[in-house]
């Protein structure tokens, strides 16, 4: 127990957590990234040489990447 | 043979004389006589389904040196109904509430104490006023025991006329309050000075007492039996989880009650159509029918589940002003019935959330957020669970819950959806809680460094990233059969 973190609270009153994205826009951002993605993907499958993994590959896997994190919060499995 | 009848003999003299070596060490194993109750008012009130205690006691120190230790005796079957230890200086607010722990001074005497420790020691001869509140859990005997369906529920309470102190008490009175007027028994005793008979009773109140001096120890057993039609709504645990999100900005709660009715049982077999009819034109029952849960502003997607599913009686308003869920059991609940049940809602971070300054975040939630009812409720074992995103470390909390109530306090790993390593999550568990705590925060810290911030989508990164390269690799891989045969 660490009584002083009722001060705590009150000294950060100015500063209320507010995420990156908000809950209205998760769904559109999370569908967009795996769109993204799907798409990037398909064209990696078109032309799977060692160039398109830094080219389309990176791009493809960072937009999976968020798109499944935010896709999970839209769904309403916050995690 | 011999040997054991030897043996036998000796233990039989063991026997004989240990009461007299436990008489003997129990006189030492008691409070010491310190001080006096120069004043005492108790306050017993079982308006609700618990029983509220309130001494108000002026003490004396009427040692020689300066004390610190109080002691309040409790019997063992009241230390394990006993919670919700508050003790206050009455004329001092801001002495804020003094440290108690529960104690045994004689292993061998169902007498265990409650050792209230005074923030500054009392000089020699210098009085304090202490307010000291508690609450016992199950307290009452449903009298008659079973009743019909329509009848009226009568409650019985059993407690000492004199409060039962460690020490000697020159006046003392006991107050107790009731939902109603409608006392139809209850213990007399003989009076003293005008009065001749006491209790006194005032519309919904009996008063016991002034009493003349009493020494310590000194108890009357008294009973009174009352009318309660009400629920006796005793929730024997609840299991409240709290989940905290910082990429879906949520706060997720979701609490698992498992409620029983400490009421009077039915004499006969429950009957629906009477039931019905009741309701029309008896809206009063001692049957358990609806229970309402003022959330938080801003609190939305409630649930309402039980062991079936779905129960679809339940009606959530949901304004600027209030977030009340309402829900109704699958079934009304009478005495010795039970009802396990799930409810559940989300909430935006940004309500309990916040950034400190010095780049952690800090959390303050509800330590109980159950049922508002008129008639109370009361809790025996509470598990709270606060679940804190991946990687979190460095937590910290505290609460406004009397320290005493607290059983353990741990922090472990939880895992769940998308998880890697586990979220780390605060469990606290306390005992014999009632409504009155509701609303009692619950603040914990912690501080979420950026690699376990971006665990999540890293994982993932990394994860498509492999199937990637293996599908570059295993379609670069050459299968086909070779041609220089041909």
């Amino acid at each position: 127990m660490d009584s002083s973190l009722h001060e705590v609270w009150q000294a950060a009153s100015g500063r209320p957590f507010v995420p990156t994205i908000g809950k209205d826009s998760q769904f559109f951002v999370a569908f967009t990234l795996l769109l993204i993605g799907l798409l990037l993907s398909g064209a990696f499958a078109l032309n799977r040489s060692f160039a398109s993994i830094p080219v389309l590959g990176v791009p493809a896997s960072l937009a999976i990447a968020f798109g499944v994190v935010y896709m999970f919060c839209a769904v309403g499995v916050y995690v | 043979m011999k040997t054991s009848a030897v043996f036998s003999a000796a233990l039989s003299l063991v026997a004989l004389v240990s009461p007299s070596a436990a008489k003997s060490t129990t006189a030492l194993l008691t409070p010491p006589q310190v001080f006096k109750n120069t004043n005492l008012v108790h306050v017993i009130s079982v308006e609700k389904n618990y029983v509220k205690e309130n001494v108000n006691v002026l003490i004396e120190n009427i040692s020689k040196e300066p004390q610190d230790e109080y002691y309040l005796p409790f019997t063992a079957d009241q230390v394990s109904r006993l919670g919700g230890v508050e003790v206050k200086d009455r004329k001092d607010a801001s002495a804020g509430p003094f440290s108690t722990q529960t104690v045994e001074l004689d292993p061998e005497s169902d007498t265990l104490y409650l050792r209230i420790q005074l923030p500054t020691p009392l000089k020699a001869g210098v009085q304090q006023t202490l307010g000291i509140t508690y609450y016992f859990l199950d307290a009452y005997k449903p009298l008659p025991a079973s009743i019909k369906q329509d009848d009226i529920q009568f409650l019985a309470y059993s407690f000492s006329a004199y409060l039962p102190s460690a020490y000697a008490t020159l006046k003392q009175k006991t107050e107790v309050k009731f939902p109603s007027s409608t006392i139809p028994d209850y213990t007399r005793l003989p009076g003293s000075g005008d009065v001749k008979e006491f209790p006194q009773k005032q519309g919904s109140k009996l008063t016991y007492g002034p009493f003349t001096e009493q020494p310590a120890g000194a108890v009357e057993p008294v009973q009174v039996r009352f009318e309660f039609n009400k629920p006796v709504t005793h929730i024997s645990e609840l299991q409240r989880d709290i989940e905290v999100s910082h990429w879906g900005g949520n706060v997720a709660f979701e609490e698992r009650y498992t409620l029983y009715h400490h009421g009077a049982n039915l004499s006969s077999l429950f009957n629906r159509v009477k039931w019905t009819q009741a309701n029309y034109y008896n809206p009063t029952t001692h049957a358990l029918k609806e229970l309402k849960f003022p959330l938080r502003i801003g609190s939305a997607d409630p649930y309402y589940t039980d062991v079936i599913g779905n129960v679809s009686t339940s009606r959530f308003r949901s304004n600027k002003r209030e977030a009340l869920l309402e829900i109704k059991p699958r079934y009304p609940i009478f005495g010795g019935w039970k009802y396990p049940f799930t409810i559940g809602w989300n909430s935006d971070a940004k309500n309990f959330v916040r950034a400190t300054a010095s780049g952690g975040y800090v959390l303050n939630v509800p330590f109980l957020e159950g049922p508002k009812q008129v008639e109370g409720v009361e809790y025996e074992n509470v598990r709270v669970r606060v679940v804190l995103p991946e990687g979190a470390e460095n937590v910290k909390y505290h609460t406004t819950i009397p320290e005493i109530s607290i059983t353990d306090a741990s922090v472990v790993i939880h895992q769940t959806f998308l998880d890697t390593i586990g979220r780390t999550a605060l469990i606290i568990k306390a005992r014999n809680l009632v409504d009155d705590f509701r609303e009692r925060e619950l603040v914990v810290s912690y501080d979420l460094p950026l690699a376990a911030r971006l665990r999540k989508p890293l994982v993932v990164f990394g994860s498509a990233l492999v199937v990637f390269v293996s599908t570059w690799v295993l379609g670069s891989l050459d299968f086909s059969f070779s041609s220089k045969r041909k």
